[in-house]
């Protein structure tokens, strides 16, 4: 779509939905946060802060003229092509290259989503071709859905298995084949309109939930900005240059600092003992909340994870996995989050500890 | 000639590296670095011990490192002597059960070469299609050289490995019939695109699945072997320490194998001492009557459960570096192999919620399941509402009020769920769109069963086979003037798939709210009735709608959407009070699937009418039985639309059989809650045995 589209609107100018931002930046810090899912009504800036994503993205290492855009440096996730020169001993050409956001229509059929047989090619030539799908392009980047929940079925399966895994594999149509599919699941969904499968559910890294703005101020805001927006996209950009580069560059440096990031072993049973007593499903959770931690404390240029940091992103880590079957509405819980948290301002660690050899 | 033939062989070792090299290999977490699941672990490890055990299913929540495990078996798997350059792994030791191929290696001068192969695990994705699974024409072949060969498929790769499908209760039907088909026969029979070939297809198979998305076909689960249920720990210790291993993975993920690999070697060594060991492991009489107790005890169905529990048991005592069975093995491995075998008795009949928690069985493992009452017997139903207290408050208020004032509206708890048996649509000639799991229909999205081809174009999706069949004939012709491939196609030649697969539905639901449903605690039946189907809809991935009649009209509860959690959430929230205007339902309902048919005219609307057939109250101010006997007879018209419907009357009253009336009237089904039950493997066996 925004390729219609000359002028994204600057990520530093939507004004509120901390959240949402928040969540994206973490996401694009650590892409191993697996993604996050964004709930909320018409109009609420969901589809225009992804967009505006894209123009705060670092730029990656990919070989020059791979399909998948592989890591020169990764030769473990390389695809079967770059596999196969690498082991040949060929140095492998370089660029360099933005991350690229990926957008997934609903109507996609599972063909485009996947790949499939280059009927012109096999026709042609008489030989088999792989057509690389959306989750191709995808590889190393940012695959947005808008409205998620309207997706088909069989898609969503799709796409559920290749997120699990990192790998897309196709068996389809005389194709065997498999690749990298290494990417950011960003999806939007208005809850009015369906709720998503569990399963899905989980596979989101992070949830947030986002309502229109109530403070009258901050409305009147929206409203300017966007209408300059509109009158001259180019002239509002440039005003909001220096905040973009200055976003740019922390952003750059948070994720020099991410894998430096280190984690006591009492933090660490901070988030068990939440993932506990929460009780959510299976070790996801744990693991989310972790990598999110990590990642804020990268963000706020902090060393080492505080009990802070993991209290800050425990809602937006297990807002949507509190909800165990089919039919359990999303946050039902939240009470008790709050609860979890009311009087631990101080002395988190031990205060969980507290609570867990109490229950026992 | 000679040359012909070397330049053909140098093509093919080319052909077989480009194939080898069209899968990506994986960063693999080391087995050894599992943490927790021991059930899961030791169900995988005594696969790599005895890679002939049958197969394991691994049923649990989601994020419990279900597929991590079964992907790090593949490099504790051992090594097997297989028949070089064969597509199907062959056995050089077993000539009896070679491939044709091989066999006629066998007869040149030179024999068979034998070279050594890992165990192979093929994945399964989702997305996969027939003609992968099954193997299907070479159309490479066929349009560079014009010969008919067979291009493998994932059976083939998989003869003497492990197939492995994650998600296993989302993969389409059809090839659930084809997996099912080889795995029993050992076989592969390919009948299809002008060839027909048949291949040895021995596979295992190893899936994963979370019950929540839907249960799989008895004799889908009766192929596993071993059934591993996992459960995220909830040990604080354990937990921190899976977070730091797999942090520690993803950062760096070869420092972190090589940091494991004596672990990694050390499991190797204790798996390949276990393989020496299991030839000479024996089972004493007395265990093997001690393992056909248990299964006797458990009544698992047929003796696939004794001859697996004592081949587990065997492959457990080499790990354990025993080499005579005792009790312990068979009494440790014996919760995997009956976890998904484990019936009712066949005297007692199977209640709704044993149906409904499977796993709640394994607990009791060696005693037979308490009996259960009849679910027809009046002490028993008592005995249910009871667990319900406020359900009873009520009801009792309800009955008060009906008394006082019989317009009162009151919300009725939603009654216990049950599996539903399976209701679709009859096929036809129109192509749809979409997906689910219910009706099967022509769809012209590429993912269902390729059943013929047609000349007709609309997609690109090409049937080679019939396409190179139309060029045939005028191959000579066109080759006056040119040069290039082995074929040439022009466009007149180009055939399309037809396929068929199966559809979610739109469920319309019609349900009677009137006040006569409070009495005897219909409403609490009904709802729970309606949960079913709903449960189920949302597992057959339908579209949903609701309609309500009570008082002096139909009101739209619910209009069309996919969301079955709305449905839900209005059902329970649903009261009920008044009289009963059925006519007006009936139309109310009957005008939404009408817009619906409008909206996407290809839909296959079902709908479902809850009622006891009982009209009390009309439109026009006629008779209300009258009323509701024309509008069923316009509704029958309408034939895109299938009627259901449930007769909410209590048995043992006085009975009118209404519904069954209103059933005819609309051409419809009819059923009674109590039959909309679906029959567990328990009642199919109970229902041959009498």
């Amino acid at each position: 779509m925004h390729n219609h589209k000359p002028q994204n609107y600057p990520f530093s100018a939507i004004v509120g939905q901390d959240n949402l931002k928040q969540g994206l930046l973490l996401n694009v810090i650590s892409p191993r946060l697996s993604g996050i899912l964004i709930r909320g009504e018409k109009g609420t800036a969901k589809s225009t802060a992804v967009r505006a994503l894209a123009e705060l993205l670092p730029d990656i290492e990919v070989v020059a003229d791979c399909p998948y855009r592989c890591d020169p440096d990764q030769p473990l996730n390389h695809c079967p092509s770059c596999h196969q020169r690498f082991e040949a001993g060929e140095t492998l050409p370089r660029k360099r290259q933005s991350m690229r956001v990926v957008n997934l229509p609903v109507s996609a059929t599972e063909d485009r989503v996947v790949g499939t047989l280059d009927i012109e090619h096999a026709i042609k030539q008489g030989e088999k071709k792989f057509e690389p799908g959306v989750l191709a392009e995808a590889n190393r980047g940012i695959l947005y859905v808008d409205e998620v929940n309207l997706l088909d079925d069989h898609i969503v399966d799709v796409l559920l298995d290749a997120a699990a895994m990192g790998v897309n594999t196709v068996e389809r149509e005389g194709v065997s084949f498999s690749h990298p599919a290494q990417f950011i699941l960003v999806g939007t969904m208005n809850p009015e309109e369906g709720e998503l499968r569990p399963q899905l559910l989980d596979r989101f890294g992070l949830c947030v939930t986002i309502e229109g703005i109530h403070e009258p101020h901050q409305r009147v805001e929206v409203i300017k900005r966007r209408s300059d927006f509109e009158e001259d996209g180019e002239a509002f950009a440039a005003r909001w240059k220096q905040e973009q580069a200055a976003l740019r560059e922390k952003i750059v440096a948070a994720r020099d600092l991410l894998p430096q990031v280190t984690i006591e072993d009492g933090t660490l049973f901070q988030i068990a003992d939440i993932a506990i007593q929460m009780g959510v499903d299976g070790h996801r959770a744990d693991l989310v909340m972790l990598k999110a931690a990590k990642a804020l404390a990268a963000w706020n240029g902090a060393a080492k994870v505080e009990a802070a940091h993991v209290q800050e992103i425990t809602e937006v880590a297990l807002s949507h996995r509190m909800r165990r079957k089919p039919f359990q509405e999303v946050g039902a819980d939240q009470k008790k989050l709050q609860q979890l948290f009311q009087g631990g301002h101080d002395h988190h660690g031990g205060h969980h500890h507290g609570v867990h050899s109490h229950q026992k | 000639m000679n040359q012909q033939a070397a330049a053909d062989a140098a093509r093919k070792t080319e052909v077989l590296i480009m194939h080898k090299m069209t899968k990506q290999r994986r960063t693999v977490y080391p087995f050894a670095a599992l943490a927790g699941q021991e059930e899961l672990q030791l169900g995988l490890l005594l696969h790599a011990v005895n890679p002939r055990l049958g197969g394991i299913l691994i049923r649990g929540e989601k994020g419990t490192a279900k597929s991590t495990a079964v992907r790090a078996l593949a490099s504790l798997l051992p090594e097997m002597d297989v028949v070089s350059s064969c597509a199907y792994h062959c056995d050089p030791a077993v000539p009896e059960q070679l491939c044709p191929d091989c066999r006629q290696r066998l007869q040149t001068e030179s024999g068979v070469v034998t070279s050594v192969l890992t165990v192979p695990v093929i994945d399964l994705p989702v997305s996969a299609t027939e003609d992968r699974v099954v193997g299907s024409l070479d159309f490479e072949q066929a349009l560079q050289q014009g010969c008919r060969a067979f291009q493998p498929g994932l059976m083939a790769e998989a003869n003497r490995g492990i197939i492995y499908i994650d998600e296993i209760n989302l993969l389409d039907d059809h090839i659930v019939d084809v997996l099912l088909d080889a795995a029993g026969s050992g076989v592969n029979v390919v009948e299809r695109e002008g060839i027909s070939v048949t291949h040895p297809a021995q596979f295992i198979l190893v899936g994963t699945m979370n019950p929540e998305e839907g249960d799989l076909r008895p004799q889908l689960l009766d192929r596993f072997a071993l059934c591993a249920d996992v459960q995220g720990l909830t040990d604080r210790e354990a937990r921190v320490d899976i977070m730091k291993r797999r942090d520690a993975f993803e950062a760096d993920p070869s420092g972190f194998q090589a940091r494991w690999q004596p672990q990694q070697e050390g499991l190797a060594n204790r798996i390949a001492a276990a393989r020496q060991l299991l030839g000479q492991v024996n089972t004493p009489q007395d265990i093997y009557e001690y393992i056909s107790e248990l299964c006797a005890a458990a009544y698992t169905a047929g003796h696939r459960a004794d001859i697996v529990l004592d081949r587990a048991a065997s492959t457990l005592t080499a790990w354990r570096g025993l080499s005579q069975v005792t009790r312990q093995e068979v009494d440790d491995i014996a919760p995997l192999v009956l976890a998904h075998r484990r019936r009712q008795p066949p005297e007692e009949s199977e209640t709704p919620q044993n149906q409904e928690e499977p796993e709640e069985s394994e607990e009791e493992d060696n005693t037979p399941p308490p009996p259960s009452e009849p679910p027809d017997n009046p002490p028993d139903q008592k005995e249910e509402r009871e667990e319900q207290p406020e359900n009873q408050d009520e009801k009792e208020d309800k009955d008060k009020n009906n008394n006082a004032n019989p317009s009162q509206e009151v919300v009725f708890a939603v009654g216990k769920p049950f599996a539903v048996k399976r209701i679709s649509h009859d096929k036809d000639r129109q192509a749809r769109r979409g997906s689910g799991r219910r009706s099967r229909t022509k769809t012209d999205s590429s993912v269902g069963r390729y059943v013929k081809s047609t000349s007709h174009r609309e997609r690109d999706d090409l049937a080679i086979d019939a396409t190179i069949r139309a060029a045939a004939p005028f191959q000579r012709r066109r080759r006056l003037d040119m040069a290039g491939p082995a074929l040439l196609i022009e466009n007149s030649d180009i055939r399309e798939k037809v396929r068929e697969k199966r559809i979610g539905n739109f469920m319309m639901f019609v349900v009677d709210a009137s006040g006569s449903m409070g009495a005897n605690q219909r409403m609490i039946e009904t709802k729970g009735a309606i949960l079913s189907l709903l449960l189920d809809a949302y597992q057959k991935r339908d579209k949903v709608g609701m309609v309500a009649f009570k008082g002096d009209r139909a009101e739209v509860l619910l209009p069309p959407t996919n969301s079955v959690e709305l449905a839900q959430r209005c059902l329970s929230e649903m009261p009920v009070g008044g009289k009963t205007p059925l006519a007006a339902g009936l139309t109310q309902g009957f005008e939404m699937v009408r817009q619906q048919l409008k909206r996407s005219p290809h839909m296959r609307p079902i709908m479902v009418i809850l009622s006891d057939g009982k009209a009390n109250v009309s439109m026009d101010g006629g008779k209300p039985m009258e009323e509701t006997r024309r509008t069923a007879q316009t509704m029958r018209e309408e034939l895109a639309i299938k009627y259901l419907v449930i007769d909410t009357e209590k048995k043992g009253l006085l009975t009118f059989g209404l519904a069954r009336d209103l059933a005819e009237q609309l051409g419809g089904e009819y059923y009674t809650i109590d039959q909309l039950q679906s029959e567990g493997l328990a009642g199919i066996v109970r229902g041959a045995l009498a």
